[in-house]
């Protein structure tokens, strides 16, 4: 018997017993429906926490920093180990000639030094202050970081600075300060006060395209000097980042961008006895290099390069890692609901086709007499069964369609972000489901109708 | 063509075991066209489902074109019946959710026939049965008299070795008995098909060429034409 025909015969009685079709292609796209939907919350949750986690954590970066060990021929793992006085015999060392080999390396998108250089008090010109961390890089690479600028941008020029959006905030007059400081001290469960000292702390300054310097006293001697540093003009103002508020903002690290030039300068005019406010390693090398990469899965590969040159590496996968375990569980238990529901659903089919089969005793003594076997008759069962599993799972598609529109309608903006969406992989997936579902259920009536015993079907009482 | 050989058949009602075939022996040569002849209860149904190979015989043999039926397995006896033997019934039993067409297609659609072959043949036996133009119909929408010409060109088609036509003419009026009398007649002398036609009629058993009479089971062996009328009840 030819697949056409048995297509054609099963789609023929697919139409024509409509309640069975009904009840069949409910129950399956029911399961089916549940599949893709779970399947693509899992996933839409996981794109949207991958994305807030890349934002918060750059797991498109990798933080190189000086290594140690000998070399071996042919490379191999530069870890961290003991620095070496010479630096000719410091293999481990974060040279100038190894960022450049690392920018020439595939994939890399940009590399550029991080140092951190220490915190400081930083003194408007209007006398507010803050405290400051000082980083040290180019500041016209800022942007291949994913760092955007509110106002201005980074320039070549030495002293000039670009802050973060949290620098601006918070910035009190020094007299303020210190007189909401003593207040707080003697009445230190006055809520009124505390709340003043938060909402001060909310509250930009203008400072783009004004003028900073940085203090220091020098604690190492008794009434030591308080030092000052140079003007340095404020050429940039970087985004609050994406999904911050003001008030999340003052939690974040006040950040001051200075040019490697710049830092040089500010180290010797913050020199004290003891050493400067401003810690550089020596020149021509750093502490610190953070390299963008073009894409997450490339990030293994460069970091094995980047070690080859004796210098330790580190990255946040570990927490893609992390969330892929947790995501894998939910997607798991997702699946097992819907193959609960499938199976309550094949119940359904068995039984509508069962009946089904009871009610084509006769039809079926007929083929059998007029020359089907067995085969053929349980092949044009499970065909049916397929074909309402198919299209239960069409229904199911659609209805998956739906339920994740009014799911996106519900949670509106409150989602803060969060999209649902149906990846086109889970689609398949659903069908496959549904498929099997109608052919598994589909296998004891056939076998049933397979057996129909032709001549009593067709005995008339 | 066909020959019974010495078949017995008992069915058992609770504990007790009846016998309603009594070791018949018969023989029908290629061609021919016989009635197998009895009231209800003699018998004749049940043979006629041995010889059709939709029961099997407590003892004896059914030879069909030399093939031996009794001994054939349930997939190689629907392959045997695909083959060998067509079936006109009672009540037509046509499928209703399917075309004329599709209906006289059916046993070569077991076959595996490719579409346009079978379509083909169908065509051409519908014209035989006089239901030219009738093709696109549903059974629901045709008469009696017509249900049971498609019937005979869907017994046709896989040219069988041997028709059983069980009353094939008890569902209709004396008119259109008469319609399909002389096609089954007319095709037995055309195609030289074996017809094996089961009957309480004699007037219907009186124009085949033999008749086979069963009594309580027995064969009565002799020429049947003067024999007593057989009641005319309905078979069950």
């Amino acid at each position: 018997m030819k697949i056409r025909d048995i297509s054609r015969m099963a789609w023929d009685q697919v139409k024509r017993r409509k309640v069975v079709t009904g009840l069949c292609m409910t129950g399956i796209s029911i399961g089916c429906a549940a599949i893709i939907v779970a399947l693509s919350i899992g996933q839409s949750a996981q794109a949207y926490v991958t994305e807030e986690v890349n934002r918060n954590f750059k797991m498109d970066e990798i933080m190189v920093s000086p290594g140690g060990g000998i070399p071996s021929p042919g490379g191999g793992g530069g870890q961290a180990g003991q620095q070496q006085e010479n630096e000719n015999l410091n293999p481990g060392k974060l040279t100038d000639e190894k960022l450049e080999i690392i920018r020439g390396f595939d994939h890399v998108v940009a590399a550029s030094p991080f140092q951190e250089a220490g915190y400081l008090q930083m003194v408007t010109m209007d006398n507010k202050i803050g405290d400051v961390q000082v980083i040290v890089t180019d500041l016209s690479k800022l942007t291949h970081f994913d760092k955007t600028f509110s106002k201005g941008g980074g320039s070549g020029v030495q002293g000039t600075a670009v802050l973060n959006y949290s620098a601006t905030l918070g910035l009190m007059d020094v007299s303020v300060r210190q007189n909401l400081f003593d207040q707080m001290n003697a009445d230190p469960f006055n809520q009124e006060l505390m709340n003043q000292y938060t909402s001060m702390q909310t509250v930009p300054s203008e400072l783009y395209r004004k003028q900073i310097q940085f203090q220091m006293q020098d604690y190492s001697v008794p009434n030591g000097p308080l030092k000052q540093s140079s003007a340095l003009q404020v050429t940039g103002i970087l985004d609050l980042p994406a999904g911050y508020t003001q008030e999340r903002a003052t939690y974040e690290m006040k950040v001051i961008y200075i040019s490697p030039e710049t830092a040089a300068q500010l180290s010797k005019e913050m020199a004290f006895e003891n050493g400067s406010a401003i810690n550089l390693p020596e020149e021509g090398s750093y502490n610190t290099v953070t390299v963008k990469v073009d894409d997450v899965d490339n990030i293994k590969w460069v970091e094995q390069m980047i070690q080859k040159l004796q210098l330790t590496t580190s990255d946040n996968l570990y927490q893609q890692e992390m969330l892929k375990e947790q995501f894998d569980m939910i997607k798991m238990a997702a699946l097992g609901i819907g193959v609960f529901i499938l199976v309550i659903a094949s119940i359904s089919i068995i039984v509508a086709m069962t009946m089904s089969t009871h009610q084509r005793r006769r039809q079926i003594g007929i083929m059998k007499v007029l020359g089907a076997n067995m085969r053929q008759i349980r092949n044009m069962f499970i065909t049916e069964a397929a074909l309402l599993g198919l299209l239960g799972g069409l229904l199911g598609v659609g209805f998956s369609y739906l339920i994740i529109m009014a799911m996106n309608k519900l949670i509106g903006t409150a989602g803060n972000g969060l999209t649902f969406f149906i990846p086109l992989m889970t689609l398949p997936v659903g069908l496959a489901f549904a498929i099997m579902t109608g052919v598994l259920s589909g296998i004891y009536p056939a076998i049933s109708a397979s057996r129909t015993d032709a001549l009593t079907a067709i005995k008339r009482d | 063509m066909l020959r019974v050989e010495n078949i017995s058949h008992s069915f058992k009602t609770g504990n007790e075991w009846t016998k309603v075939l009594h070791g018949i022996d018969f023989t029908v040569n290629q061609g021919e066209m016989v009635a197998l002849l009895g009231s209800s209860g003699s018998g004749k149904s049940t043979l006629l489902n041995l010889m059709a190979g939709l029961m099997k015989p407590l003892e004896g043999h059914i030879y069909i074109a030399g093939q031996d039926i009794v001994q054939l397995g349930e997939n190689k006896l629907a392959e045997f019946r695909r083959k060998h033997i067509g079936f006109i019934f009672q009540a037509y039993e046509l499928i209703t959710s399917l075309t004329v067409c599709e209906n006289v297609e059916l046993p070569l659609v077991f076959q595996s026939v490719s579409p346009k072959h079978r379509r083909l043949k169908a065509m051409e036996l519908l014209e035989q049965v006089g239901l030219k133009g009738k093709e696109d119909m549903f059974p629901s929408q045709l008469s009696g008299g017509q249900q049971q010409r498609v019937s005979i060109a869907r017994s046709l088609i896989t040219e069988p070795s041997v028709i059983f036509a069980d009353e094939p003419t008890g569902n209709l009026d004396s008119k259109t008995e008469e319609e399909i009398l002389a096609i089954l007649l007319q095709l037995n002398k055309t195609l030289k098909t074996t017809f094996i036609v089961v009957t309480h009629e004699h007037e219907v058993a009186d124009r085949m060429q033999r008749i086979f009479s069963l009594r309580d089971g027995y064969l009565i062996t002799g020429d049947l034409r003067d024999a007593d009328p057989v009641p005319e009840e309905a078979e069950p």
